[in-house]
């Protein structure tokens, strides 16, 4: 149930139908998050096969579209240099709200394996803000689709109409 | 970490097993909403035109033959609006349902499961879109072309929801039965382009400038030979009113325009073809090609508007299998029931008694299965198909379907001539032909059977 | 015809140009004198019975105590299938190098490699700028003192070491669910709201 806080009263205040109406219209957000194609390096290879047959990402509503206009999450795929960081950061920003990031892999996560290389950003959180931090190299299918599953529960447990991101929430920048 | 267990998205009761509540209200809302959108077209259409609503309210108690003429226009614009809201219902829901059959059908072809979280078999995913899809974010680029961005996809929706106007559902429902029907619906699609060359262009983005361009060039160049195919059952019926031409046909196979003229077979067959290539439908669908253009002149389209593209697209497969069903493949004739028995049920009376009522149903409802058995074979078609380049596409249509289309368009006058000396020839072809068409069907049931389990495979229905 | 046959037709042709051939004999190298790379490169592409023609590798050493930096090309005949390498050494300095983008084509992209990481100025070549790293980085990484200019537009290279922040993070974490637990004070609700 999404609650409404009243700190003047010091307590939580349950408005029920509105929490009801919050519940529907997530999960339909939930059950239909499109997803940006970010895939770099070798976890590109296992996100295609997270959408293959086997582990079928499509059953959850997550397709994968090109544009960044029509995603409403990014997965973040493989090692980020520098100069990708900087067009990931385009991408990010051409998104519309209410959009999510999802950082699949060592590489995104803090840089991974190439943690020590000159032109390796040491993590995609340095630049855009992230949702969920999928660990592995690369993550199984099983792994990312968790990583899906966790998005969806923070979706669904956001009071959606004041879903907003704060301008630079990048950390350690 | 003490993190709290997973809230998962599953509404199964176990593993593989949908909740009972689900799957009863999946098939409450799967079977009753069109149901009931077409129970309203049923029952309005007919009663939209002026003398039938004069009589009905009439029943009714209210008498309206003593109001002014305004008083009647206003009353009879009430009834039409009502029912152009209803056509549109229908149209954006059957768009809806298609892209959840499209999706469930490409995702068995692709050996995937495809949509099964949200309603049983994922019924409910199309709402779940569109819900989705109106609560984002609605950007314009900072450079595009504000009122031309904005115009444009409402381009598209027009000249898709004008189609309906003289689109058949039954054998007295339709919204207006135009002398010039399939004209003016070849007309109302060309508006499509406008938008979509709009949408491209105002976008101002390179990507979505070349899908507009070439989404253009596919749809321009495409209309000539759709345009030749569909004068081959005009010839045949002799005119252009939609219904005109499904009256001139019979409802027994061999009665079917496709299935009499061998000619007008080669025809439906370009006309197929050519529809594809307009409603942007893979092989053609290049102007949309993810892995060449982004989403070609979608790519800078978002939330509502975007779903307002998807939304024309995936209705145009409603409205291409519909006509092709009407010029080449009967339409909504019901077997045994030809005019005279619709005009007995019809009666003298101001309105009409339940038999009529009964027939048109059962019009309807041989017209709605005929057109989804042609939507499931273009959903079929795309996804077995691989995208054509588009040169290759512009040389199938100038070099090989425009001649083939007037080969196609001058024997059939000639066949026209034929049938006028030798009544006879018609059933004997169409005897043929279906002889012909059934034999088809067997050897590519055979040939598929052969082929599945030539590797070993089985036909498996389980797992639906 | 064995690299060390290669190596007396270059020794015949240049004379002391060309340097002795090294030991051991796998990938055996002769060092050539940086001026007269370019017509010992069109020598070995266009004579017949060499025919070189082809650049399989181009890159270079950093040697900060000899102070040079070796250009180090690896040649292949597909005619013959013979191979030779040869090295060009520069000075560390300033590296300057004829190019060989007029011999091989492939040398284009090569060189700019070399430029980007090296340093290496190659003169003649059409296009010498960065290929991977962005066209303003600052420094060449490959050289054994290059220093990291400690991140790039303004995105930092510094960071926790995972295992450290994950510890940090859960301590929090727990240390909130402490407070919690424990009877909290009654305007304390609202310091209480959940950190996300």
């Amino acid at each position: 149930m999404a609650a409404r806080m009243d700190p003047g009263i010091g307590g939580e205040v349950t408005l029920l139908h509105t929490s009801q109406l919050d519940n529907l219209i997530n999960l339909a957000r939930a059950s239909s998050l499109y997803y940006l194609t970010f895939g770099l390096a070798c976890c590109g290879i296992e996100l295609m096969q997270t959408g293959g047959p086997r582990a079928d990402l499509m059953r959850f509503g997550a397709i994968p579209r090109a544009s960044p206009r029509q995603a409403d999450f990014m997965i973040v795929a493989g090692t980020l240099t520098y100069k990708m960081a900087e067009r990931a950061r385009l991408l990010y920003d051409q998104m519309p709200e209410p959009k999510y990031v999802i950082s699949m892999g060592s590489c995104s996560n803090c840089g991974g394996l190439f943690q020590l290389g000159y032109s390796v950003c040491k993590g995609v959180d340095k630049v855009i803000p992230v949702d969920v931090y999928v660990p592995g190299c690369p993550p199984r299918p099983e792994a990312l689709t968790e990583g899906l599953l966790r998005l969806q529960e923070i979706v669904r447990s956001e009071p959606w109409s004041t879903k907003r991101r704060p301008a630079a929430q990048a950390e350690g920048a | 970490m003490n993190a709290p267990a997973i809230k998962n998205q599953d509404l199964s009761k176990g593993p593989g097993r949908t909740a009972r509540g689900v799957v009863l209200a999946t098939l409450a809302v799967g079977f009753g909403l069109p149901t009931i959108l077409l129970a309203a077209v049923l029952v309005l259409s007919p009663l939209s035109k002026p003398a039938m609503l004069a009589a009905a309210l009439r029943a009714a108690g209210v008498d309206v033959s003593g109001w002014s003429q305004t008083g009647q226009y206003a009353l009879w614009l009430v009834a039409m609006a009502v029912l152009a809201l209803i056509l549109v219902s229908f149209g954006a829901v059957i768009s809806g349902m298609t892209v959840w059959w499209e999706m469930r059908v490409s995702a068995r072809m692709q050996s995937r499961i495809g949509y099964n979280r949200v309603g049983a078999a994922g019924f409910f995913q199309w709402i779940a879109d569109a819900v989705k899809l109106l609560l984002k974010e609605d950007l314009i680029p900072a450079d595009a072309d504000r009122l031309l961005f904005r115009a444009a996809p409402y381009f598209v929706l027009v000249g898709f929801a004008l189609v309906f106007v003289a689109l058949p559902f039954g054998e007295s429902l339709i919204a207006a039965d135009l002398n010039v029907g399939i004209f003016y619906i070849t007309a109302v699609t060309a508006l499509v382009v406008v938008g979509i060359l709009v949408a491209g262009w105002s976008s101002n983005s390179k990507w979505a400038l070349f899908g507009g361009m070439r989404s253009a060039a596919q749809v321009i160049s495409y209309e000539i030979p759709a345009g030749l195919a569909v004068m081959v059952p005009v010839l045949m019926s002799g005119t252009l009113s939609m219904q005109g031409i499904i009256r001139s046909q019979g409802a027994w196979p061999w009665e079917w325009h496709a299935l009499t003229n061998p000619f007008a077979l080669v025809a439906f067959a370009i006309f197929f073809v050519a529809q594809l290539a307009e409603g942007n439908r893979t092989p053609f669908d290049l102007p949309e090609a993810e892995s060449e253009l982004v989403a070609g002149y979608l790519s800078e389209y978002s939330a509502f508007r975007f779903a307002l593209f998807f939304l024309v697209e995936f209705g145009n497969l409603w409205v291409m299998s519909a006509i092709s069903v009407t010029l080449f493949f009967g339409g909504w004739q019901v077997p045994f029931a030809g005019p005279a028995v619709f005009e007995a049920a019809r009666g003298t009376g101001d309105l009409p008694g339940l038999g009529w009522w009964g027939l048109q149903l059962a019009s309807m409802l041989v017209f709605v299965a005929k057109t989804l058995v042609l939507l499931n074979v273009v959903v079929w078609v795309r996804w077995t198909l691989p995208r054509i380049r588009v040169d290759q596409m512009m040389s199938l249509c100038w070099k090989y379907l425009v001649p083939f289309a007037f080969v196609c368009f001058v024997a059939t006058l000639l066949w026209q001539i034929l049938v006028a000396r030798v009544p006879a020839t018609a059933p004997v072809v169409g005897g043929l032909m279906l002889v012909a068409a059934v034999v088809a069907g067997f050897s590519f049931l055979r040939l598929t059977r052969r082929n599945i389990s030539a590797v070993g495979d089985r036909v498996d229905f389980t797992n639906w | 015809m064995t690299t060390h046959e290669i190596h007396e037709r270059l020794k015949a042709r240049f004379g002391d140009d060309v340097g002795p051939l090294s030991e051991p004999k796998i990938d055996a190298f002769c060092v050539v004198k940086a001026e007269r790379i370019v017509e010992v490169s069109r020598f070995l592409a266009a004579e017949p019975g060499l025919e070189l023609d082809f650049l399989e590798d181009l890159t270079a050493v950093d040697w900060p105590k000899r102070n040079v930096i070796e250009v180090v090309y690896h040649l292949l005949s597909y005619r013959h299938r013979h191979s030779i390498v040869l090295k060009v050494e520069a000075d560390r300095a300033a590296p300057v190098v004829p190019t060989v983008e007029g011999v091989w084509k492939t040398a284009n992209w090569f060189e700019r490699e070399v430029y980007d990481l090296f340093g290496v100025t190659f003169t003649g070549h059409p296009d010498l700028r960065r290929l991977m790293l962005p066209d303003d980085w600052v420094g060449h990484p490959l050289r054994k003192d290059y220093q990291e200019a400690g991140g790039w537009h303004g995105i930092s290279n510094v960071r926790e070491n995972p295992l450290v922040e994950l510890k940090r993070l859960d301590d929090q974490r727990r240390a909130e669910a402490a407070a919690k637990a424990a009877p909290p004070a009654a305007p304390d609700a609202a310091a209480a709201a959940p950190k996300a």
